[in-house]
Formats: structure tokens, C-alpha cells, sequence
């Protein structure tokens, strides 16, 4: 009994010392500053490990570019192409980037240079800044050659841990002593400290991003709202689904956490902004660029029925200004949670939007119905008449035109 | 070895499931047919399939060669030159063999290698052959039986999508394949022969494990669009730094070429019919 105690105070107690070597306490902010690209201009691998890697690469770039989710507008894509050339450094004639049709806010950046953005992404930035700062972030992992960097650490740690273990075993052997609990505590040390050095990567891809974006013009604090953002979308989120939020506090985590992110990151903004210097936000720019893909980007959020997070995203994007496709499309995730409370919300929803005049057509059906309901037919009509105007060949048409003759 | 550093931890659980499933199947399928060091292959067929003889056209499509070493820890680290080395041997081996079964055959080395489809149309016929032999992996080979499926044989089909195929080519066939081969690098090798030399006193790690051949190949039949065979190999030891073959030599790829396509059985079906041949064949000849 007391050796099996004190075994298990000993895993306890070199456990938490683990953690705490591999972590460390507090991780410290990396000034933006302490941070130049490691690549030049069209780069290419020489050493045999990097060599293996980008060579397996080349089959997985070119299945994405010939992915069937890539969204397929020319003007988009330029338009992101040379956004990655204003702020991707020494390597933005050399960096690829492709928009994905997956509504998740997320980016990701492959080893050899190429990007994939997801539309989820774009659904989310208020204006050309924050986008740029995502897409400098992505292309800083490509600058500071993170993927090879973080494989050769783990490949690395991965050889030490196994002699470690070999050799232990065999010491412990000699000795006639099991080393099997202290072994797989050198595999949880050995894990934790791969994902603390993958912590470490982003946080200098945050700093470099935010120098690359400053640089270029942008307004340096744009990068810590679109953390703010995130953070109340995921607390939103996980209110109107009773649960609670994930805060991304954790040892086990492959990124830092996102309000760390965003604290360091606004810290690192007052110290590049230069005084007196004004700051590009490109909000009419970014507008014109996404503007034919919106209904899309908002469509495919409310039908991911996360009513929370659909909420947040669409008051965060109506702070620079309601219009009519917000607003409809606010009325299409309150209809969708249908309930009597949800459905009076709405209708409200709908009346608000076609008071714009970019409402599209299905705002004004669903308010003509709405008033149907409530029992005014009249004003219903009228709605559902001009529904039918903007819309004549909606695939309901000829069943409105049947409800409004009978 | 897929490294992706994304934007956001949010997704990156949902995300990395996504990246890595296929991997993990492959591994699981290697897993699941090796059980000890040795070579081993397990073929499944269509019913009434029997292997292509004669004047046939068999088009393969960009075989997928990785070979790799394996580090100390135990990663496999991609080899770009030994890739290169490897892919142009076993396409040669590949060519050799088909030549000598009579068939005429064209090894599509990129996607838009041949007339009549398109690149894209290539793309989405391996695309969804992908993902059919992913089903075929994780019911015939993982242990998830489908009792409807039973003592049916091979019974997968890429539909009306690969007759189309075979109608724009011209071809009858279309071979899918992959193989790859890993070595233990020295530092492997050496921890191997620290496991070994602790057996003498007391601490025994005599299969660290490490290196070997894994390849599997798929035969469509392009008038039908049925999945007509399907092969597994799977050649490996559990000891680091012994090897059964080496796909980077000429001999080596012509070897591993004839494990997976060199004994192609019939169906169980033409296999019934071929005894019930010979028995009425021996009993004619005894009376």
C-alpha cells in the first residue's frame, strides 16, 4: 500500500513538474521587432529533410489547386493574390493562395508556400486590414519556415525520448527495477513539449504577421480585434447552446489562447505604431472585392444553425452599418430556430430589411408571408406581388402566384 | 507527413481528423495485415472476375510512390531522391510485366497525359476511387464486415462515372496504385541493438520495428465500372534494419511489383467453374 503510494505521489509530483518544465508558467509575448523573415525571395530547399518534404508536397498542392471546394472567381482571387504580395515579405511573388468553400473561420499554410483561406474567413473580416493580417500570419509560417522547423524539433525530441527510454529500461533492468510509469512521463514531458513550441510558432507568427501588415499600411491593431471577435463569437456561441466556452487554456494546446493572442498582440500594436502615421483599413476595397460572394458566405453560416455565432458575426459586421442583406439574413437564422418568440423576432427582422434597398427578393417574401400569418392579407400581397417582380422565375413562383389568385 | 500550421486552434481537432484519416487508414490496413516480420499479400475479387488476358488496355493512373526513412524516434521522414529513384523503377517494372501478359498499356505519369478527358475529369475519377477504396480498407480489411456483403467477393463499383471514362479513353482497364517503402536510418538501427543487447539482462526490446513495404493496387473494369480486384502487401520486420526488398533497386521494384500484380486469382465464382471443368475433364478421361 505505501509503495504503491508513494509511486503515485511520485508520478504526481514529476507530472507537474513535467508540465511545468515543458510549458513554463507564463508564455512571454515576442516583440515584433526581435522577428526578420529566414527566407529571400524564391526560395528553394537544399537540405535532404526539407527536400523530402516539399517533394511530397507538390502532389498535395496540386490536389487542392484542382480541389472541386475552391471557389471559382477569377476577380476574387486576384484580388487575394495580390493582397498576399502587399504583405507576404520577401516571399510574395513566390506564395499561392486559395479560397476554399468551407464556412469555418480558418487558414492554413502549407510548407512550400501555398495558403488555403477558408470562406468562413471572409465572411468574418470587417475590412481589408484584418484580412491582411490573417493572410500575413499564414504567410509568416512560410517566412520563418515553421513547418520544417517544428518537424526537425520533433523529430529531435522524438530521437532523445526513445534512447532515454532504451537506455533507462535497460539501467532500470540491470537494477531490477520496472521503468515503464517513468518512461511514459518522459513521452507526456516529450508531447508537451512539442505542442509548447508549436505555441511558440504561432505567437512569432503573430509578431512577424503584425510587423509584415504595419509595414504595408495597415492599421497595426486591426490583428487583436479580429481575436476580439472571435473570442465573443465563441462566447455567443456557447451561450445560446448552454455550454460553456471554450477559452483554449491549456497544456495541450496546439495554439496559443486566443485572448492571449489577442493582449499580446495589441501590446505589440502600440509599439509599431508610429505617431502621426495614418493607418490603411481598406474597408470600401475589401467591400467591392467579396461583395458578389456575401449572400453566399452569409447563407452558408446560417445554415450551419449555429444561431449564436451567426448572431455575433452579423451585429459585428453591422457595426460599420445595417443594410438589407444583414438584415435578412438576420430574420433567416431567428425563423430557422423556430419558435414563437424566434418567429416574431423575425418577422421584425424582415420588415427591417426591406426598408433597404439592397433587400434582396426572399426578404420580401418572407415578409409578405410573416404578414400573411398575422393576418394581413393585404399587405401581404403587396409583398408577395413584389416578391414576385424581383423574382419572377424563383423555382416557388408559380405557387405564390396560385396563393395570391385564390 | 502533412504539416499545416492553421490560423486558428478552434477547428483544428475537426480539421486534423479530416488530414489525417487516410493516413491512419492506411496505417490501420498495414496494421491489420501484418501481424509478424514477413511478407504478406491478400487479394479480393469480383465474383466472376477473372485476370485480363490478351488483347487488352490498361491504363494506370499516376502510380503513387513514397519512400522514406525512418528517424530514431520513429518518424518517417519522406526521401526525395530515394522517391524519385524508386517511382522510376517501379514504372518500368510495371510496363515490363504488362508487356509480357500480352495487354497494351499506357502509365499516366500526370494528369492530363492522355486524350479525350481532362485533367479535372481524371481528378474526379481518382477522387472518387479514393474514396471507394476507402471502403473497400475499412470492410474488407479493418474487420468492419457488412453482412450484406458477405462471401460475395469483391462487390464495389465506381458506376456509370468510370464507364464514361472508359468510353472517353478508349481503355478497358484502369489500375490504381500505391506503394511505399521506408528504411531504418543508422540511428534506428542503433537503438534496435540496444533493445537486442538488454535482452542479456533483463530489458528486452528485441522489435522496435521501423521500416518495410506497404502497397496496394485497384483494378477497375472500365466497361462495367466495377471494382473488380483489390490488393494489399504488405512486407516488413519488426526488427530496424532488416529488410524484405528495397523498391529504390531495379529488382527490388520488379519484386514488389510482381507481389502486388504478379498472381491475380479469378473470382470464386470462374475458380467453382474452373474445378467443375476439371473434375468432368479427369472423369471423361477415366472412362
Amino acid at each position: 500500500m505505501s509503495a504503491e503510494l508513494s509511486r503515485r505521489a511520485l508520478l504526481a509530483g514529476g507530472g507537474a513538474a513535467t508540465a511545468a518544465l515543458a510549458t513554463g508558467m507564463a508564455e512571454a509575448r515576442i516583440p515584433p521587432a526581435s522577428l526578420n523573415p529566414l527566407i529571400g525571395p524564391g526560395y528553394r530547399p537544399t537540405d535532404r529533410d526539407e527536400l523530402g518534404l516539399w517533394a511530397q508536397m507538390q502532389r498535395v498542392e496540386e490536389e487542392v489547386a484542382g480541389s472541386n471546394i475552391l471557389v471559382k472567381d477569377d476577380k476574387l482571387n486576384r484580388y487575394l493574390q495580390q493582397l498576399i504580395g502587399k504583405v507576404g515579405g520577401p516571399a510574395a511573388r513566390d506564395m499561392r493562395i486559395y479560397l476554399a468553400r468551407i464556412p469555418d473561420f480558418n487558414a492554413v499554410m502549407f510548407p512550400t508556400g501555398f495558403t488555403v483561406i477558408f470562406t468562413g474567413l471572409l465572411l468574418r473580416m470587417r475590412d481589408e486590414a484584418q484580412l491582411a493580417g490573417v493572410i500575413a500570419h499564414e504567410g509568416s509560417h512560410f517566412l520563418l519556415k515553421h513547418q520544417i522547423r517544428q518537424y526537425r524539433s520533433i523529430r529531435g525530441k522524438t530521437d532523445i525520448l526513445s534512447f532515454a527510454a532504451m537506455l533507462g529500461g535497460i539501467a532500470g533492468g540491470a537494477a531490477g527495477y520496472n521503468t515503464g510509469d517513468l518512461t511514459q512521463l518522459a513521452q507526456l514531458g516529450t508531447i508537451l513539449s512539442i505542442l509548447r513550441y508549436s505555441r511558440d510558432l504561432e505567437a512569432e507568427s503573430d509578431a512577424l504577421g503584425l510587423k509584415l501588415i504595419s509595414q504595408a499600411g495597415y492599421a497595426p491593431l486591426s490583428m487583436s480585434e479580429t481575436w476580439e471577435q472571435l473570442i465573443g463569437e465563441s462566447e455567443l456561441s456557447a451561450r445560446v447552446r448552454r455550454k460553456r466556452p471554450d477559452r483554449g487554456y491549456s497544456i495541450f494546446s496546439t495554439h496559443p489562447a486566443p485572448r492571449t493572442r489577442m493582449n499580446d498582440l495589441r501590446v505589440s500594436a502600440t509599439e509599431l505604431t508610429v505617431p502621426g502615421r495614418t493607418y490603411d483599413r481598406g474597408r470600401e476595397r475589401y467591400l467591392a472585392a467579396i461583395g458578389d460572394i456575401r449572400p453566399t458566405l452569409l447563407d452558408d453560416q446560417v445554415k450551419l444553425n449555429d444561431a449564436g455565432s451567426t448572431q455575433f458575426v452579423i451585429e459585428t459586421l453591422a457595426r460599420d452599418g445595417w443594410n438589407g442583406q444583414l438584415r435578412f439574413y438576420q430574420g433567416e437564422s431567428l425563423r430557422l430556430r423556430n419558435s414563437p418568440q424566434y418567429h416574431q423576432r423575425a418577422a421584425q427582422s424582415y420588415t427591417a430589411a426591406i426598408a433597404y434597398p439592397d433587400a434582396p427578393a426572399d426578404a420580401w417574401r418572407w415578409h409578405g408571408i410573416y404578414l400573411m400569418k398575422a393576418g394581413r392579407q393585404a399587405e401581404g400581397r403587396t409583398a408577395l406581388q413584389r416578391y414576385l417582380t424581383m423574382a419572377p422565375n424563383a423555382p416557388d413562383a408559380p405557387f405564390v402566384r396560385q396563393m395570391l389568385v385564390s | 507527413m502533412i504539416e499545416v500550421n492553421g490560423f486558428s486552434a478552434r477547428e483544428s481537432w475537426r480539421k486534423r481528423e479530416k488530414c489525417m484519416r487516410r493516413p491512419l487508414l492506411l496505417a490501420a490496413v498495414a496494421a491489420s495485415v501484418a501481424t509478424t516480420g514477413c511478407v504478406q499479400t491478400r487479394q479480393f475479387a469480383d465474383l466472376q472476375f477473372s485476370p485480363p488476358q490478351g488483347d487488352y488496355k490498361l491504363l494506370v493512373l499516376r502510380p503513387d510512390v513514397q519512400v522514406s526513412s525512418v528517424t530514431t524516434g520513429g518518424l518517417s521522414e519522406p526521401r526525395a531522391d530515394w522517391t524519385e529513384q524508386a517511382r522510376g523503377h517501379v514504372i518500368t517494372a510495371l510496363r515490363e510485366q504488362q508487356a509480357g501478359r500480352g495487354g497494351k498499356t499506357l502509365i499516366m505519369e500526370r494528369r492530363d497525359a492522355i486524350s479525350g478527358v481532362t485533367a479535372e475529369q481524371v481528378a474526379d475519377v481518382e477522387r472518387l476511387n479514393a474514396a471507394v477504396s476507402q471502403s473497400v480498407a475499412l470492410h474488407k480489411y479493418l474487420g468492419v464486415t457488412l453482412p450484406t456483403k458477405r462471401r460475395r467477393g469483391l462487390e464495389y463499383t465506381l458506376g456509370q462515372e468510370a464507364v464514361r471514362f472508359g468510353q472517353r479513353t478508349g481503355y478497358d482497364y484502369a489500375l490504381f496504385m500505391h506503394a511505399e517503402d521506408s528504411f531504418a536510418s543508422t540511428g534506428r538501427v542503433a537503438l534496435q541493438v540496444l533493445g537486442i543487447a538488454g535482452c542479456f539482462i533483463g530489458f528486452c526490446a528485441p522489435n522496435i520495428g521501423g521500416a518495410g513495404q506497404f502497397a496496394y493496387a485497384s483494378l477497375v473494369d472500365l466497361r462495367t465500372g466495377d471494382v473488380v480486384w483489390f490488393n494489399v502487401v504488405q512486407a516488413g520486420s519488426q526488427v530496424a534494419g532488416i529488410k524484405f526488398g528495397d523498391i529504390r533497386s531495379k529488382e527490388g521494384a520488379a519484386q514488389m511489383v510482381d507481389r502486388l500484380l504478379g498472381r491475380m486469382k479469378p473470382g470464386k465464382d470462374i475458380r467453382r467453374q474452373q474445378r467443375q471443368q476439371r473434375a468432368q475433364r479427369s472423369q471423361g478421361a477415366a472412362q
